[in-house]
């Protein structure tokens, strides 16, 4: 193989056929081209709050409203226990990776349709497209995390060695949002009906989570299929390595990681099965 | 076998259009879908349309070579070069590509107009496959390159579309790649920029990259390329010297339907009302020509076949410059015209005043519509002829007429003696 004086590549050998076997996922494409995934992420945080007043203060002030909404509304009025923690600390707790979780999704199932210009005029793996969109608002997640640690020294809350877990959960929660974003993006360049399905199942997901309530309150015997429900799990885990909680489910994590392990593997699946024809129908 | 760049075999692509509507959403798919399970031979009776829009396409392509694919709308040009860059996937056949390709399908893919002139070009340069150490090497070059410098902070919607192309032809043009594909980019901007163009591609063609390059443009495929493939109907029907291709190209005299129109009449043009056969152009002598010196005047014939009966027809020439500018029109309405109703094949023939196009070459557009421009009935594209002269190009405008010039004081004493001619003694 030769390399080429300009570059130092490898001189590449490219076949293109019809269709490749089920498994071919061809991720080494998508390490090759990080750098493209970096300016991606890049574009996707630097014009996300351009030409707006107040620019980056929306990525904390969203959580934080909900905070208080939740507060007032779940605590104050429907007296809901919360495992013996400050409430706004409990619900802020849940509302960081909920509201990124919510962020991305919502992003990585238009990503594909909202980059037609560049999926019908150049190539590079498809796979980037998703990958970029659900992890640009981890910066946000960064910046509500920073409020956390303010709320945290005002209710006096010490953090425990649990701590050194939150990347394992943080990367617990980009991992569900990829596999959701990979699924409905991929379906949403054919039925454009996923785009007016997520929001509506976003809301429904929220009840669905512990964020206003503490999974300690959902009985015993339902606990199970509860978790089938990932964001329990990485809820449940920020909340056990932010505070600490005494009685932490770890068999709910499981099951929660179990769930997301197989639903990112076949989101991978069907989006390079998908792929294929994402110019032509687009 | 290493001077090879480009190997295809029997590249075919199939698309399916669906025979009555596309089934884009989840209810119209299910429903589709449940029905067809209980009438199982539905899909076949009214059967899904396919069509191959590339077939059996094989060529071999040497490192170095610049080769010039043409062909009419619809031909397959653009599906293969999507194939072989990889934007979709061939139905059947293989291709072998041996060396970083870069593809331009367009410029400044991936332009976001809310970024700043020096944030897309890192952007688009890493979507057209540079790394960042390129980037940032050439990104003087760029700038320089764009002329657009004391923008380059400024976000680009903010640009005029003269500055947005520049820049972004002028990252596309450090991409330096050992295979290019480009599709018609160069035919856009002004012709400064098309010297430009033309520049980079002649450096890309001294650092023997492969070149792979579509175009409508005979004039600029006929100055780069040593090899055309000429491609119809999906299939290479010519593949050789620029000479001969672009000769069957421009072909006899034959017409081909004008893509919007199949929308308007009707996806066969074989079954419009009327039908264009052919376009011959000729000098006022009678002469077959399609090279004519500004200012000569020259004769159209259009030789029609017919359907259905037509009655008060209304036949349209336009003459429309390469870069796509309508320069003229005649119709037999306006020009006080009036055609028996068509009933069977025949002949029309226009003879235009002197013209005073600039030297370009000029696509004839022909249509037919009714006195009252209501109805359509079959809209084409014939030849293309060229006018020739030493000066006048696009620069002088459209046409070149001339004027009446007079010097202030001239007019002054005209005005004078005008006014007061005769009165004073």
């Amino acid at each position: 193989m030769e390399l080429t004086a300009e570059t130092g590549f490898k001189k590449p050998f490219k076949i293109i056929e019809p269709s490749k076997g089920l498994f071919q996922l061809e991720l080494g494409g998508v390490w090759q081209s990080r750098e493209l995934l970096y300016f991606l992420i890049w574009r996707d945080v630097l014009t996300r709050y351009k030409q707006t007043a107040i620019g980056a203060a929306w990525v904390v002030l969203q959580p934080l409203i909900t905070m208080i909404l939740f507060t007032l509304v779940f605590s104050r009025l429907a007296k809901i226990p919360s495992d013996g923690i400050p409430y706004p600390v409990f619900a802020f707790t849940a509302l960081l990776p909920w509201s990124y979780f919510a962020q991305a999704l919502a992003r990585t199932s238009n990503s594909v349709v909202g980059s037609s210009n560049l999926v019908t005029k150049i190539y590079f793996p498809r796979l980037l497209i998703p990958l970029a969109a659900s992890l640009a608002p981890v910066v946000d997640l960064i910046f509500s995390f920073l409020i956390l640690l303010v709320l945290m020294v005002w209710f006096k809350i010490v953090p425990t060695w649990g701590l050194l877990a939150l990347p394992l959960f943080l990367g617990l929660t980009i991992m569900t949002a990829l596999a959701v974003g990979l699924w409905s993006s991929a379906l949403n360049v054919k039925y454009r009906d996923v785009g007016s399905i997520i929001p509506f199942l976003t809301q429904i997901w929220m009840y669905a989570s512990p964020i206003a309530y503490p999974v300690s309150l959902v009985p015993e015997k339902w606990r199970l299929l509860y978790s089938l429900n990932p964001m329990v799990g990485v809820i449940e885990g920020f909340r056990w390595a932010l505070l600490g909680n005494k009685s932490p489910d770890f068999m709910v994590m499981a099951v929660s990681a179990t769930v997301v392990t197989f639903l990112l593997a076949g989101g991978v699946i069907y989006f390079k099965k998908m792929e294929q024809t994402f110019a032509d129908v687009i | 076998m290493s001077d090879i760049a480009i190997r295809a075999e029997n590249l075919s692509k199939k698309y399916t259009i669906p025979a009555t509507q596309r089934h884009d959403t989840l209810c119209d798919q299910l429903s589709y879908s449940l029905k067809s399970v209980f009438r199982r031979n539905e899909r076949a009776e009214c059967g899904d349309k396919t069509f191959w829009a590339l077939k059996d396409v094989s060529f071999e392509i040497k490192e170095g070579e610049i080769v010039g694919i043409i062909g009419h709308n619809g031909a397959g040009k653009s599906t293969l070069l999507k194939i072989l860059s990889q934007i979709t996937l061939p139905t059947q056949g293989r291709s072998e590509i041996y060396g970083r390709v870069g593809s331009l399908l367009e410029v400044g893919t991936g332009f976001h107009p809310e970024l700043t002139g020096r944030e897309n070009i890192f952007l688009n340069g890493a979507i057209i496959g540079m790394t960042k150490a390129e980037i940032k090497l050439h990104f003087d070059a760029i700038v320089d390159f764009s002329e657009v410098e004391p923008f380059i902070d400024m976000p680009v919607k903010r640009y005029s579309s003269g500055m947005y192309v520049k820049l972004a032809f002028a990252v596309s043009a450090h991409l330096k790649p050992e295979i290019l594909m480009i599709d018609e980019v160069l035919s856009v901007g002004d012709l400064q920029f098309q010297r430009k163009c033309m520049a980079y591609i002649e450096e890309l063609r001294k650092s023997n990259s492969t070149i792979l390059f579509v175009s409508h443009n005979m004039f600029a495929v006929k100055a780069m390329c040593n090899r055309v493939i000429f491609l119809s109907g999906g299939k290479i029907c010519f593949d050789g010297s620029a000479e001969d291709a672009i000769k069957l190209y421009e072909g006899p005299n034959k017409t081909s339907a004008l893509p919007w129109a199949q929308n308007a009449i009707g996806a066969d043009p074989s079954q419009w009302d009327v039908y264009i056969e052919n376009v011959e152009t000729f000098d006022e002598t009678g002469m077959q020509r399609d090279l004519f010196n500004y200012g000569e005047r020259i004769r159209i014939r259009l030789g029609y076949t017919v359907r259905k009966i037509v009655s008060n027809p209304n036949f349209l020439v336009s003459f429309i410059r390469s870069d796509d500018v309508a320069c003229c029109n005649y119709n037999t309405a306006m020009d006080g015209f009036s055609v028996p109703s068509l009933e069977t094949d025949g002949m029309i023939e226009l003879l235009t005043p002197p013209l005073n196009l600039v030297s370009e070459s000029y696509k004839i557009f022909v249509l037919v519509r009714d006195a009252k421009f209501e109805n359509l009935y079959c809209a084409q594209v014939g030849k293309t002829f060229h006018v020739r002269h030493d000066v006048l190009n696009t620069h002088f405008g459209v046409f070149h007429e001339q004027g009446e010039w007079f010097l202030p004081n001239e007019v002054v004493d005209n005005k004078a003696f005008n006014f007061t001619g005769g009165l004073l003694p």
